[in-house]
């Protein structure tokens, strides 16, 4: 407790910027979907033919898990950043809208549109000073529900770099750091109940007041009720254009301004600050730092869109993931390989690596492994149909690996569950798994007492780290290339696992813990 | 004056008519009363002279003007409308549900306030106690004289009323039909109104035209109906009031 009092503390700041960040995109998204979702609400209504259709199809957007959603506008879109994500949260926000929109004109008796009309009101009179007024109370509600979701919807956003709550929540997790995922969660939970009690509020404002309780002080301060969503709301812009003007601070002459991006995991994040703070300590260059983002292929379509400018990769995920060929001979000579394809194909250079080699490895319990004598991966062909294993999503996916893996050595494991990267130590450790495809440098493998098994019939590619850059980039400013020299070969296997493990065991944060190695260096 | 001649309605393409071959006309400053069952087409024919109904052929003028050429909208905000159910929009207080028909007939706030409260003298509402209540919060006599407060904001020639007074209970009908004979005289509208009460019809008509079935049975005053009746239908729902009337005359 005192430990997440100390976070909170020193990242308060942060804290602002990032509540103001999810607050502007959930904020923005409701408004548009309000400004879309009533139109629509109202078509729906009046062609009975055109409901149904209006109707399913909100229906589907709300069907399509977010995670996917967030995946197919990237791909639609191309870019990462707030567009995709608001453009995901308006479509979620429809459905309750237009839904509500369609019940709330619904519910309106029958005698007091014809009276509307008896009197002699056009269409847009009816609509304007009848249906519309009777169904905003319900309207509302459909707008409440809206925004409430998608303040929840809104934390997955910063997996494509949208930034918001969401991103402390996703750094938790891959660090495997419990205060940084109750930093993010604390405030985007009370987001929500300020939303939702502020739009209950702006409902009840809504339904008009009987004549024998406008006395009441509830009442009298209705008018105000109506205003404190729109002051809430302005609040939040601020606070987030607040955040983002520090952004831009940061920003300000976009030529001097480098963009760094990682991956979700403490290596990356790790390997992301590193460079950032070289970066920034040996050239006049601003940094901008984009990391956490979903995967491999998010960071390089990034890289190849110029969204990003640097990120690390891994030569052996670069030749089976990017360049889907099959593995090679030995590290200098992928190493060689992926530098000239990425230069000729992406217009991308390979800086001096990092100096460690980060393969999967499968690892098991030393204490299993033991009993049972293992001590290679062939070892395992014979028990692994009684095997538990526990591998990465892309792990599951990818060329070099399960699917090659399987197909090498001819294991067949008898139940394979998917799990974070971050959580199939703790798993391994507990017994709930007894395989995983771990990384060779990360930390959490010597303290949970794990045994990496040897790749006796080399398998696996050699996945050496190096910084990969954009060619105008380091044209324009070849100091970066100085800068990111200096830590070259610096980072032997066992130099980045001692690293990884402040982070995951010790749950110091990746600043400082870059900070103070390259402290060291000098 | 409203002239109906030969008009047919019917709902289902012309397989059957909810209205055949009705004419009458409604003279300037009667009351006429259409009365009948329900489903006998007197709502029908009341709903297709401001054209919430669109009839299906036949004429039917306003002041010698066919309605089938005017602006419904602009038709509709030249005659006042009374609904069967209460009709009142329930988000608005009294004074805007009267002064909805005036602002769309483009007054000023202040005159239409001044007209509120005219209106509400008029239907025996004190504007104090009453401009500002929704309708929510008014008994049901009281709703239907705003209703009728509201027909008559913008002063129109003709009031139409469709069973106005039905979801009333009985003396509080009594007070309303007189208030509306006195209103009537005061103001010199000219009144179709549609009920299935023989009583109610009785007490506010000038004429009366019995409907049956969508055909219209006879129309006449109500001496000529109740003396002369020219079909069994109007022999057979006149002869209650006859015998009630002889049993009151026996227990006096």
């Amino acid at each position: 407790m005192d430990q997440f009092w100390k976070v909170v503390v020193e990242r308060f700041g942060e804290v602002v910027t990032r509540t103001g960040e999810h607050f502007v995109l959930t904020g923005l998204s409701t408004l548009i979907a309000t400004s879309v979702g009533i139109p629509l609400g109202i078509v729906a209504y009046r062609t009975q033919r055109l409901r149904h259709v209006l109707v399913a199809m909100v229906n589907l957007f709300q069907t399509i898990p977010s995670l996917a959603m967030l995946a197919i506008l990237l791909v639609l879109l191309g870019k990462i950043g707030i567009a995709p994500a608001l453009i995901a949260l308006v479509l979620y926000a429809l459905l309750p809208i237009v839904r509500n929109t369609v019940a709330g004109l619904n519910e309106i008796s029958g005698d007091v549109i014809e009276a509307g009309r008896g009197i002699g009101m056009t269409d847009g009179q009816l609509l304007w000073r009848v249906q519309l007024p009777l169904g905003l109370p319900v309207i509302m509600a459909g707008v409440r529900t809206a925004a409430v979701v998608g303040v929840g919807i809104a934390t997955l956003s910063a997996f494509i770099g949208a930034g918001g709550l969401g991103q402390f929540i996703n750094r938790g997790l891959a660090t495997y750091n419990t205060n940084l995922v109750l930093l993010g969660a604390i405030p985007a939970a009370m987001l929500a109940l300020l939303v939702d009690g502020c739009l209950s509020l702006a409902e009840q404002a809504a339904k008009p007041t009987p004549f024998t309780e406008r006395h009441k002080l509830r009442y009298r301060l209705k008018p105000a009720f109506a205003v404190l969503p729109v002051v809430v709301f302005v609040c939040g812009m601020f606070l987030g254009a607040v955040g983002g003007a520090k952004d831009d601070a940061r920003s300000s002459s976009s030529a001097d301004v480098v963009t760094i991006g990682s991956k979700n995991f403490t290596e990356q994040l790790l390997l992301g600050e590193l460079m950032a703070q070289l970066i920034e300590g040996h050239t006049d260059l601003r940094v901008e730092r984009r990391f956490n983002l979903g995967g491999t292929m998010i960071c390089h379509n990034a890289l190849v869109r110029g969204e990003i400018d640097i990120y690390s990769e891994y030569t052996g995920t670069a030749l089976t993931a990017i360049l889907k060929e099959p593995g090679t001979t030995g590290p200098e000579a992928t190493y060689d390989h992926v530098a000239r394809v990425y230069k000729r194909r992406y217009g991308l250079i390979w800086l001096e690596p990092f100096g460690f080699n980060n393969t999967y490895t499968i690892t098991v319990r030393q204490s299993q492994a033991k009993k049972h004598n293992w001590n290679w991966i062939s070892d395992l062909v014979d028990d692994a149909g009684d095997l538990h294993a526990g591998f990465t999503s892309e792990f599951m996916e990818r060329q070099d690996g399960y699917p090659g893996l399987k197909e090498t050595y001819g294991l067949a494991f008898g139940k394979i569950s998917d799990l974070e990267s971050s959580l199939m130590y703790g798993a391994l450790a507990e017994g709930q798994v007894d395989v995983i495809c771990g990384f060779a440098t990360d930390g959490r493998i010597a303290v949970y007492n794990l045994l990496p098994l040897e790749d006796d019939k080399a398998f696996f590619p050699p996945y050496y780290a190096a910084p990969i850059i954009r060619e105008e980039v380091l044209k324009k400013h070849p100091e970066i290339g100085s800068a990111l020299a200096r830590i070259a070969g610096r980072l032997d296997d066992a130099t980045m696992q001692r690293l990884n493990c402040k982070v995951d065991h010790d749950q110091m944060d990746t600043r400082s813990v870059a900070r103070a190695f390259l402290g060291g260096l000098q | 004056m409203i002239k109906i001649e030969h008009v047919y309605k019917s709902f289902d393409g012309g397989r059957s008519f909810a209205v055949q071959d009705i004419s009458f006309e409604i003279r300037q400053g009667e009351t006429v009363v259409l009365l009948g069952k329900s489903g006998c087409g007197k709502t029908t024919t009341l709903k297709m002279i401001n054209r919430l109904i669109e009839r299906t052929k036949g004429v039917i003028e306003v002041d010698g003007r066919d309605v089938s050429r005017a602006d419904p909208v602009m038709l509709r905000r030249s005659i006042g409308y009374v609904f069967q159910g209460v009709g009142l929009f329930p988000h608005l207080t009294v004074e805007k549900n009267i002064g909805t028909s005036l602002s769309l007939l483009g007054w000023s706030k202040s005159r239409q306030k001044e007209r509120v409260r005219e209106l509400l003298g008029l239907v025996e509402l004190e504007p104090a106690k009453y401009a500002k209540r929704l309708p929510g919060e008014l008994s049901g006599g009281e709703q239907q004289r705003v209703g009728v407060a509201r027909a008559l904001a913008g002063s129109p020639k003709y009031l139409l009323m469709d069973e106005p007074f039905g979801a009333l209970d009985a003396i509080t009908r009594d007070v309303l039909q007189q208030q509306l004979l006195e209103i009537q005289r005061k103001i010199q509208v000219t009144v179709v109104f549609v009920t299935h009460d023989i009583f109610e019809a009785l007490t506010v008509a000038s004429r009366i035209a019995v409907l049956n079935q969508g055909h219209l049975e006879q129309i006449g005053t109500k001496q000529e109906i109740m003396n002369e009746p020219q079909t069994d239908f109007v022999r057979e729902i006149f002869a209650r009031p006859s015998s009630q009337l002889r049993h009151y005359k026996s227990l006096l």
